[in-house]
């Protein structure tokens, strides 16, 4: 009897084993299909970053898995999408390489591209003086607005009617301080990520989410139970790609794909794929340069 | 060697209340933890078939069951459900009743332990069965299992920490260390003053229950 | 009650993709168990055996680092490697790992999950593994030396097998212990179970059946007391078998031990 035992739960494990397996003959999560543009793509000089992601054959960018719609995992296809992620498929493409995407929250995303986990960054991450001294950034490739999340029924009107109220929002990200700054008698919640901020408003037990406009729409996208509040937004927030330190080659290469990208109509194609459709919304591609986005943010 | 001391000094005040939030999330858990544990353990030694299946799938299910899952359920999903729990309601029902099985367990050995001879005796001078109980084996029971409540209790201030990353977001201990550590990019340094914190937590638990075992325990 | 038995919330399971997604997150869960489990046991005896060693200065460095580990929350040294752990380390680990391995435990991060593991969990089986050679009888090793055999060889014939077989349901415990605390590697982005499940409560607006979240996580909760009591049955059956052979009895403390 022991023994049939045995062989039933190591069958039961090795099923799961061969199962997980299985998932390396289909394609790598993000891969999408070969570019053509591979053919077209520029050859890098080997001691440039550009030259070291072509010899790899892959850019391994970090991205959100959780945040739509900017870079989140579809659960039906195992497939990584969203504005951030087709931004990374087009820089992608100018190198003729696969995209790798790699899952970088709020926390750990600095420390990836420090140590050379990912290559680059495209993960909501917005531009600020603070981390511009720890790692360097593309121009601002998009500008989102802080702004509050309530359930429709809320009598929260803004950031002054936090007082007291329990809002959430992500360990490490900029929102902390800003709330700190500008709602000091708001009860903070602070979680791992923002899926679990839309799972505390939508089950009550915070009454609002404080974060850059673009995830709390995908949020609402969700749940249409929830709106933005009216007033003025908390913060301005431009979103730009991580880069390496000191990294100057690689940011102008990232620079002038942006650039190729907003004058060549793939944005304004990405937008209205993932935000403009839901928020009704329009939006020009952004003309903020770098310098301006490090001010607007101190 | 100045920066790690600045980060204690610095933010002393949110350490403090971080160490006692865990402080606070293990000793309800922990009466909980007692009064269910000897509810179940009294059911596993009931008379009745019924009440011991039970006890038994009471200990089954909260011994086998992540917490992380049992915590995800006790608050995001109860309040789906729309049951109003609150995070500190959940996470001490949680780490309460998780726990609660253990120590059914332990006492149910500890009961056990008791020699048959005793309970016999009481039952034949006129005992109700509940009076032998209360009386006579629980009282020796319970100072049979006071090591391996001790074993319990370091176990929970261990587990309390999984509630501070739960999404119940509750300002434990380990939560502060990483609030304070993603400030600036002090990680090492406040999650090393957060270690002392719990290794204090942990040694004052084991100093305790050995002092209480030389009074009270009772070795077989 | 009627929320939590209500068809129409369990619908989700056999829609879509839905079902294959968790269980594909339990595998990551489960191989992480096993990995960490092997590598535990190997280093915890290394461990015992420097505890017990004559040596003082030794077995007191081992023992306080045992102490240390036992005693801080497994969650808490996982959140801290992976927040400090040099992306060479990182990058090693995804060089090394073969092809062929599971998606799900190709990222460098699963290198801090399993380190966190095994370095809590070896210092817990060193104080099992430790306390089921030291309960062995003495006269055993005695005998043994009486016997003529060097330190070396009675502790290899004859004390470690009968002190670890010993220690057979006690490890078995920690292993359930093991399994359960898998899902603590979800805090650090790690794509298993409970991220997966996560994931399909969240995003209904592509499968168009909602998955709610209790409904979710109670499965989740059945799957690991199905794997988790599998284990422990087994667990009971090799002790009958060792008590038949032994014929020793349990002090309360053992029990206690294995709990938690």
């Amino acid at each position: 009897m022991t023994r049939k035992r045995w062989a039933l739960l190591l069958m039961l494990v090795l099923g799961l084993f061969v199962a997980a397996c299985g998932e390396d003959e289909e394609e790598p999560a993000g891969g999408g299909e070969s570019t053509p543009a591979a053919e077209e793509a520029e050859q890098f000089p080997e001691d440039t970053t550009m030259g070291r992601i072509q010899a790899a054959g892959e850019i391994k960018i970090g991205v959100k898995y959780d945040v739509p719609p900017f870079g989140f995992k579809n659960p039906q296809t195992d497939e990584i999408e969203g504005f951030d992620v087709d931004f990374g498929k087009f820089i992608a493409e100018k190198l003729g390489v696969e995209p790798n995407f790699i899952e970088a929250i709020s926390d750990n995303r600095i420390p990836f591209l420090q140590d050379g986990t990912v290559d680059l960054v495209l993960s909501t991450m917005t531009i600020n003086a603070e981390r511009d001294q720890e790692i360097d950034f593309s121009e601002p490739y998009y500008i989102a607005r802080g702004r509050i999340l309530v359930p429709q029924d809320s009598d929260i009107t803004g950031v002054d009617s936090l007082a007291g109220k329990r809002v959430c929002t992500a360990l490490g990200s900029t929102y902390e301080e800003t709330l700190k700054e500008q709602a000091p008698d708001a009860d903070l919640r602070l979680v791992d990520s923002y899926s679990e901020c839309l799972e505390l408003v939508q089950n009550g037990a915070v009454d609002a989410v404080s974060t850059d406009d673009v995830i709390l729409t995908g949020m609402i996208i969700q749940d249409d139970s929830l709106k933005l509040t009216e007033g003025e937004p908390l913060t301005t927030e431009p979103y730009g790609a991580g880069i390496k330190d000191g990294d100057t080659e690689f940011k102008e290469f990232v620079d002038g794909a942006l650039e190729e990208y907003k004058t060549g109509g793939g944005w304004a194609e990405a937008y209205e794929k993932w935000v403009g459709q839901y928020t009704g919304e329009e939006q020009e591609p952004p003309t903020m340069t770098l310098e301006e986005a490090i001010e607007a943010t101190s | 060697m100045g920066d790690l001391i600045s980060v204690l000094t610095d933010n002393l005040d949110e350490f403090l209340t971080g160490f006692w939030v865990t402080f606070r999330l293990v000793a309800f858990s922990f009466v909980i933890a007692m009064v269910v544990g000897t509810l179940v353990a009294a059911l596993r030694i009931a008379p009745s078939a019924w009440l011991q299946r039970l006890g038994g799938v009471y200990v089954e299910t909260f011994r086998n069951i992540p917490l992380l899952v049992l915590l995800f359920i006790s608050f995001a999903g109860l309040r789906r459900a729309g049951v109003a729990i609150g995070p500190w309601e959940a996470g001490i029902a949680s780490l309460g009743l998780y726990t609660a099985a253990y120590v059914a367990e332990a006492l149910r050995s500890g009961i056990f332990s008791v020699s048959k001879g005793q309970i016999e005796a009481a039952l034949s001078l006129g005992y109700t069965y509940r009076q032998t109980l209360r009386r006579v084996v629980f009282p020796q029971a319970f100072r049979t299992v006071i090591s391996p409540l001790g074993s319990l209790i370091i176990a929970m201030i261990k587990n309390s920490a999984i509630i501070g990353v739960s999404l119940l977001a509750l300002g434990d201990l380990l939560k502060t260390a990483r609030v304070i550590g993603s400030r600036g990019f002090q990680n090492d340094e406040a999650f090393f003053w957060a270690a002392l914190g719990y290794l204090l937590l942990t040694g004052a638990a084991t100093v305790t229950v050995r002092a209480l075992e030389n009074r009270y325990a009772i070795r077989r | 009650m009627n929320y939590l038995f209500n068809p129409d919330n369990w619908e989700w399971l056999i829609t879509g993709n839905n079902l294959r997604f968790i269980l594909e997150g339990l595998a990551v869960n489960l191989e992480i168990a096993i990995i960490a489990m092997v590598l535990s046991l190997l280093v915890g005896l290394a461990l015992a055996l420097l505890r017990l060693v004559r040596l003082t200065p030794v077995s007191v460095v081992a023992g306080v680092w045992v102490d240390v580990w036992r005693n801080l929350p497994l969650i808490f040294i996982i959140l801290y490697l992976a927040l400090s752990m040099p992306g060479s380390w990182r990058n090693a680990y995804e060089d090394a790992i073969p092809g062929w391995f599971p998606e799900g435990l190709q990222s460098g991060r699963v290198l801090a999950a399993i380190l966190g593991l095994v370095l809590y969990n070896s210092a817990v089986l060193a104080e099992i593994m430790r306390a089921g050679i030291l309960s062995l009888d003495r006269g055993q090793s005695e005998a043994a030396r009486a016997l003529g055999m060097s330190y070396r060889q009675s502790m290899r014939l004859v004390v470690l097998p009968q002190g670890l077989r010993r220690m057979v349901p006690a490890t078995v415990s920690q292993l359930i212990t093991l399994n359960k605390d898998t899902t603590l590697v979800s805090i650090v982005a790690i794509q298993e179970v409970m991220r997966h499940g996560r994931i399909v409560t969240g995003f209904n607006f592509f499968g168009g059946v909602t998955a709610p979240v209790l409904q979710v996580f109670v499965f989740i909760g059945l799957l690991f007391i199905a794997i988790n009591l599998t284990l422990s049955r087994l667990s009971r059956r090799l002790e009958v078998r060792e008590r038949r052979r032994t014929a020793g009895v349990k002090p309360v403390r053992e029990v206690a031990e294995q709990a938690a």
